[in-house]
C-alpha cells in the first residue's frame, strides 16, 4: 500500500470543484485598493463570480465587465473596454489602478487588450484624466488554460510586474499569502508582530472582515495599495506561501530583482507554522519570541487532548487549492489521521513534481490516492460505487451533497465556504490555525457520533 | 418627461432615460424608462449574460436531466448553487452539474470529439438518467462548434437517451433576457410534439414560466390538483422533460412569469391553437382571480372558489396580523425581472407596505410599465440599475426594507438596511396563501430585528438605555399599534411549519368524473 498519484481519466467534469482563471484574477483584484477590475467578455463571467465571493465573504465590493454582446463577440470588443474604463474613471474619482482581465471569449476572438493599454494610455489618460494617476495593465486570463488558481498567480505577478521598481532597499519582507481569508491574513499579521518584523502583505484582505457602522458608512476593500506593490522591489526578502498562488511572483521578484525568495511550506498545522517561523528568524534575524513558544504550547495542548483518543486512524478526503490540501494532509498525518484521498481540481502538470507530494509518496504506508484535474465524481463515485470508508471531509461548500448524502461529516474549509457561517473569518494557518482546525474536524466528529449513535456515550466522561 | 438624473451617472448621459419618477399624474404615455438595451460597460450593472438565463434561469429547475456545459468549467461552476429550485426527485438537478472542460486544444482543434465522449461518460455515471441539455457557451460558440450533429450522432447510437441542445451564449443579447428567449425557442422548435401524454383530465394545462423557488411549483399544482386540472408539465421548475415534450396537448397554458416564457407561450398559441391565460401565484386577490379565471375557462370556477373559500379562512387572519404591523412601511422593491409588477401592488394592497422605488436588471419596457402603473406617486423606477445609483437611491430614499439579490443585499446591509432575497426568497415558498403569509412573516421580522435598531447606535457618543436586557420584535411592531388591535383576538402570527412543501408530496387528490367516455379514451 503506497500513495498514488494519478490524473482523472475521464475528460468531462462531474461537479468540478475549481471555476476557471478569470475568478481567480477577480479575487487578487478585490485585494488591492484603489482597484476596480474590469472583466472583459459577457457579464455572467463578473455577476457570478462577485455572487461566488460574496457568498463566501458574506460582503460586497466592486468589479466591473466591458458587457460583450453579440456584435462585439461578431466585430471585436476593445471598444467595450475603452469605453468601460472611460466610464469607471468618470464615476469612482478614487481609482487609481483598473486591470483588464481577459476571458475565454475575448482571448477566442483575439482582442488586443494590451493594445488597448497602449492606446488609453497615450489618448485618454492624457487628455480627459490629465494629472490623475491611473494604471492599466492587461491580465490574460483564458478560461481554457489553468484554473481559478492558476488565475489568482496570474494575476499576483502581473500585478507585481506592473509596480514592482527598484528604489531605496528596505527592511520589509514581502509576504504573499496565496488565496486565503480574512482570518488567515489576521493571524499572519499577528505572528509577524509578534516576531516584530515589518512586511508588505500581498494582498491584504484582513478588512473584508469588515463592520456595519453606525451611520453605515462602511465598505469592504482590500488594503494593499500601489505603493506597497511599487516597493516589492526593494523588500528583504519574499516568502510566498502557496507555491500555486503567489509562487510566480515570487519567482519573478527573485529574477528581476534578485531578492532572496522562500516558496513554501504553506503554514498549515505545526510543523509548516514551525517552518514559516523559522523562515522569517533566518531572514531577518529576529528570534522567535517566548510568546509564541507560548502559544505553539497551547496549540500542542489542544492537540493532546484529541489526537490519540480521537482524531488516530480517521480516514480523511481532502479537496481544493492545491496547498491547502497538502498543507491539510501534513497536518492530518501529524494528527495520526490518515488522508485516503486528495483531489486537485486542475491539470497542473507540475504537481506530481511537488516535493511534499514526493515526500507523501516516499512515506506513506496506507493507500493513498492523490488525483489532478479531478472532480468531484472521483468522491463520490469512490464512495458509491467502489467502497470508499470515509470518516472526515475536508473541503469547501460546493461538496456539500457529498457530505449529506452518504451522511459523512465535513469541515468547511478552503474556498467558497458559503454553507456554514464564518467561516471566512478563522484562520488555518499558524499555530491559532492548527487549534481552529483541530477543534473543527473534532467537533464535527463528535456531532457525527451522537447523531449516529457511535459510542456517543464515550464522551461522558472526556 | 419626468427622468431622474442620478448624481453619480450625470457623466453618462445615456443613463439618464433610464429612470423616471412617477409624479402627480403622471400616467405610463409620460413615464416610461427605456429598457432591454446594451448594457454600459464599466457602469458596474447587476446584469447576468444569455447563457445563465438558459441554463441557470430556464434549464436547469428541469429535474430529470443530464445538464452540461459545453466549454471550460466556469460557467458551469459559477451557476452551480446559487439557485433554490428544488424537486421532488431528491434535487437531482441542484446536485449533478457536468462540464465538458474544454482546454486549449480544443479551442485549436475542435471540441466536438470531447463533448461526444463527455455525453457518453456523463449517461454512463448516471445510467438512470436518460435525458441531456447541452449548453453552448461563449468559447464553444465562437469556435463553432456543430453540437446538433454530436447530440444526434449520439442519438443514433444510443436509441434510448434524448438530448436537446441549447445555443445560448452568454454575449448572445444585452442580459439573461437573450437566453430566456432562446431556450424558449429552441425547447418549441426541437422538443414540443416529440411525445403524446396521456391525457387523464378534460381540463389540461401547462403551467408556464414557474421554476419552483423552495416549492413554489408544488404549493400551485396542489390548487391544480384540487380543482381536478391535469397539469401536463411545467415550464420547467420541478418538471420532466418528457412531460415536457407533450406541451401541445393541453388546452390552456397558464402562464406566470411572462417576462421569461411568454415567447412559449405566444408560439404555442400560433403554432397549436393553445390559449394563454396570464396569472399570479403572488398576493390573495392576484391568486384567487387567477384560480378563477381558469375556473371560468374550464367551467369549474366553484371548486376554485371552494379553495379560495378554504384558503382565505385559514391564513387572512395570519397575513392580517402582518399587515396591521407593516403599514406604511416603504420599500425598495428591486426584483431581476417580472417580480417588480407581480409584487408591487399586492404588497401595498395586502400587507399595507408602500413600494417606494422599483428596479428591473433585465426586464423589458412592458416590465415596466405594468410595474410602474401598479405603484403610487412618487416611485423611482430604474432600468438595468447599477452599484452607484443602487446606492444612491437608498440613501435618498431610506427605505425601511429592500427586496433584491443577495450581493445588492450585502451593500444594503452595511447601509443598514434589511434585505429580503427577491430571488431566491428568504424562508419560502412565497406563491400560494399560505406563501403569502410566509413572505409577510418575513418582512415583519425584518424590519422589526432588533439588530437595526442596534446598529445605528453610536455607542461613542449616543445616549443609550441601560435598562433593557432585550427587545422583541412584537415590542418594536406593536409599540405604535392601538389595543384594539393588538387584543383583536381574530389576528394570528404565521402558525405553519419551516417546511410547508414537503407534505403536499404525499397528498391525495379526489377523483373527479370525466364528463365522456370518447375523452377519456383520448
Amino acid at each position: 500500500m503506497t500513495c498514488d498519484v494519478k490524473v482523472k481519466d475521464r475528460v468531462g467534469t462531474i461537479n468540478p470543484i475549481f471555476t476557471c482563471q478569470p475568478a481567480g484574477a477577480q479575487f487578487a483584484s478585490i485585494g488591492i485598493k484603489d482597484c476596480i477590475g474590469i472583466v472583459h467578455g459577457g457579464q455572467g463571467c463578473v455577476m457570478f463570480v462577485r455572487l461566488l465571493i460574496s457568498q463566501h465573504l458574506k460582503e460586497s465590493f466592486e468589479i466591473a465587465s466591458s458587457s460583450v454582446h453579440e456584435d462585439g463577440a461578431v466585430f471585436g470588443a476593445c471598444g467595450r473596454v475603452e469605453e468601460g474604463i472611460d466610464v469607471l474613471l468618470a464615476r469612482y474619482p478614487d481609482i487609481r489602478v483598473i486591470p483588464i482581465i481577459t476571458t475565454c471569449s475575448t482571448e477566442v476572438i483575439g482582442d488586443d487588450v494590451d493594445g488597448v493599454v497602449t492606446k488609453l494610455e497615450e489618448g485618454l489618460l492624457k487628455e480627459k484624466y490629465a494629472g490623475r494617476e491611473v494604471h492599466l495593465l492587461a491580465i490574460h486570463t483564458p478560461s481554457f488554460v489553468g484554473s481559478m488558481v492558476t488565475g489568482y498567480d496570474v494575476a499576483v505577478r502581473d500585478f507585481v510586474r506592473k509596480f514592482a521598481k527598484k528604489g531605496e532597499p528596505s527592511d520589509k519582507i514581502n509576504l504573499i499569502t496565496g488565496w486565503v481569508n480574512p482570518g488567515d491574513v489576521k493571524e499572519l499579521k499577528h505572528l509577524l508582530a509578534e516576531m516584530d518584523i515589518e512586511a508588505t502583505v500581498l494582498f491584504e484582505i484582513e478588512s473584508f472582515d469588515s463592520p456595519m457602522m453606525p451611520d453605515g458608512s462602511a465598505v469592504s476593500h482590500g488594503n494593499t495599495t500601489i505603493e506597497d506593490l511599487v516597493d516589492t522591489a526593494n523588500a528583504k526578502a519574499t516568502i510566498a506561501l502557496n507555491r500555486y498562488e503567489g509562487g510566480k511572483a515570487a519567482e519573478y521578484l527573485e529574477k528581476t530583482f534578485d531578492i532572496p525568495t522562500i516558496i513554501g511550506p504553506t503554514p498549515i498545522g505545526i510543523r509548516n507554522t514551525d517552518s514559516f517561523l523559522h523562515t522569517l528568524k533566518a531572514i531577518t534575524g529576529q528570534p522567535i519570541p517566548q510568546s509564541l513558544v507560548r502559544e505553539r504550547g497551547v496549540a500542542l495542548d489542544a492537540l493532546t487532548d484529541l489526537t490519540h483518543m480521537f482524531l488516530a486512524d480517521k480516514k480523511v478526503a481532502i479537496y481544493g487549492n492545491p496547498d491547502l490540501v497538502i498543507g491539510l494532509a501534513e497536518f492530518c498525518l501529524d494528527l495520526e489521521m490518515k488522508p485516503v484521498l486528495l483531489l486537485l481540481g486542475d491539470d497542473n502538470a507540475a504537481y506530481v513534481d511537488d516535493p511534499r507530494i514526493k515526500a507523501l509518496r516516499d512515506n506513506v504506508d496506507y493507500g493513498m490516492e492523490i488525483i489532478t484535474n479531478a472532480d468531484f465524481w472521483e468522491l463520490e463515485n469512490r464512495i458509491k460505487n467502489e467502497g470508499l470508508e470515509l470518516d472526515l471531509i475536508l473541503g469547501h461548500s460546493k461538496g456539500r451533497f457529498i457530505s449529506i448524502d452518504y451522511d459523512i461529516p465535513m469541515v468547511r474549509v478552503g474556498f467558497p465556504t458559503y454553507d456554514r457561517a464564518g467561516m471566512y473569518r478563522h484562520p488555518v494557518v499558524g499555530y491559532g490555525g492548527a487549534i481552529w482546525l483541530v477543534e473543527q474536524m473534532a467537533n464535527a466528529l463528535f456531532a457525527d457520533m451522537e447523531h449516529k449513535k457511535n459510542k456517543e456515550w464515550i464522551l461522558n466522561v472526556w | 418627461m419626468p427622468y431622474h438624473e442620478f448624481e453619480c451617472s450625470k457623466v453618462i448621459p445615456e443613463r439618464k432615460q433610464h429612470a423616471v419618477i412617477k409624479g402627480a399624474g403622471e400616467d405610463l404615455t409620460s413615464c416610461l424608462p427605456k429598457g432591454y438595451l446594451n448594457t454600459i460597460p464599466g457602469s458596474i450593472s447587476e446584469r447576468g449574460c444569455a447563457y445563465c438565463g438558459a441554463k441557470h434561469v430556464i434549464g436547469t429547475p428541469m429535474k430529470d436531466v443530464i445538464h452540461i456545459s459545453h466549454g471550460p468549467v466556469g460557467c458551469t461552476y459559477d451557476t452551480w448553487q446559487t439557485k433554490r429550485y428544488i424537486s421532488d426527485n431528491n434535487n437531482f438537478q441542484l446536485k449533478y452539474t457536468f462540464a465538458t472542460d474544454v482546454k486549449e486544444k480544443h479551442i485549436v482543434f475542435g471540441a466536438e470529439k470531447v463533448l461526444k465522449q463527455n455525453i457518453i461518460e456523463a449517461f454512463k455515471a448516471f445510467p438512470e438518467i436518460k435525458r441531456m441539455t447541452i449548453y453552448q457557451t461563449c468559447a464553444t460558440a465562437l469556435i463553432g462548434d456543430d453540437i446538433e450533429a454530436i447530440a444526434q450522432e449520439v442519438m443514433d447510437e444510443m436509441p434510448d437517451v434524448d438530448i436537446f441542445v441549447c445555443n445560448s451564449p452568454g454575449f448572445a443579447g444585452p442580459s439573461q433576457s437573450g437566453g430566456h428567449h432562446k431556450i424558449n425557442i429552441a425547447w418549441l422548435n426541437q422538443k414540443v410534439g416529440t411525445l403524446e401524454p396521456k391525457i387523464t383530465s378534460d381540463y389540461v394545462i401547462n403551467y408556464v414560466g414557474e421554476y419552483n423557488i423552495q416549492g413554489d411549483q408544488e404549493v400551485m399544482l396542489d390548487f391544480f390538483k384540487r380543482m381536478g386540472i391535469q397539469v401536463l408539465s411545467t415550464f420547467t421548475g420541478n418538471s420532466s422533460y418528457d412531460d415536457l415534450r407533450g406541451m401541445h396537448r393541453a388546452h390552456l397554458n397558464v402562464l406566470e412569469c411572462a417576462r421569461s416564457a411568454e415567447y412559449l407561450c405566444d408560439e404555442l398559441r400560433a403554432r397549436y391553437g393553445i390559449p394563454r391565460l396570464d396569472i399570479d401565484g403572488f398576493g390573495f386577490e392576484a391568486l384567487g382571480n387567477s384560480l378563477k379565471k381558469i375556473g371560468l375557462f374550464f367551467g369549474i370556477e366553484d371548486r376554485a372558489q371552494a379553495i379560495i373559500d378554504e384558503e382565505t379562512a385559514k391564513w387572512k387572519p395570519q397575513l392580517d396580523w402582518y399587515k396591521e404591523r407593516l403599514q406604511g412601511k416603504r420599500v425598495c422593491l428591486w426584483p431581476g425581472g417580472s417580480k417588480l409588477w407581480h409584487w408591487a401592488h399586492a404588497i401595498q394592497a395586502e400587507m399595507g407596505v408602500k413600494v417606494i422605488s422599483v428596479y428591473t436588471k433585465f426586464g423589458h419596457q412592458g416590465d415596466m410599465e405594468k410595474g410602474i402603473s401598479r405603484c403610487g406617486e412618487g416611485a423611482l423606477a430604474i432600468d438595468d440599475p447599477n452599484e452607484l445609483e443602487g446606492q444612491e437611491a437608498l440613501r435618498m430614499l431610506k427605505p425601511d426594507v429592500i427586496f433584491t439579490g443577495k450581493r445588492p443585499g450585502e451593500v444594503a446591509k452595511k447601509m443598514r438596511v434589511p434585505y429580503l432575497n427577491a430571488h431566491a426568497y428568504h424562508n419560502g415558498p412565497y406563491k400560494g396563501f399560505e406563501g403569502w403569509v410566509r413572505f409577510a412573516r418575513d418582512i415583519y421580522n425584518a424590519i422589526y430585528s432588533p439588530i437595526y435598531q442596534l446598529s445605528g447606535v453610536d455607542i461613542s457618543k449616543d445616549e443609550i438605555a441601560t435598562d433593557k436586557g432585550f427587545v422583541t420584535r412584537r415590542m418594536l411592531s406593536d409599540a405604535g399599534l392601538s389595543d384594539e388591535i393588538k387584543s383583536l383576538p381574530t389576528l394570528t402570527e404565521y402558525t405553519g411549519k419551516y417546511d410547508c412543501v414537503t407534505d403536499l408530496r404525499g397528498r391525495t387528490y379526489p377523483d373527479f368524473e370525466r364528463k365522456t367516455a370518447a375523452t377519456a379514451a383520448e
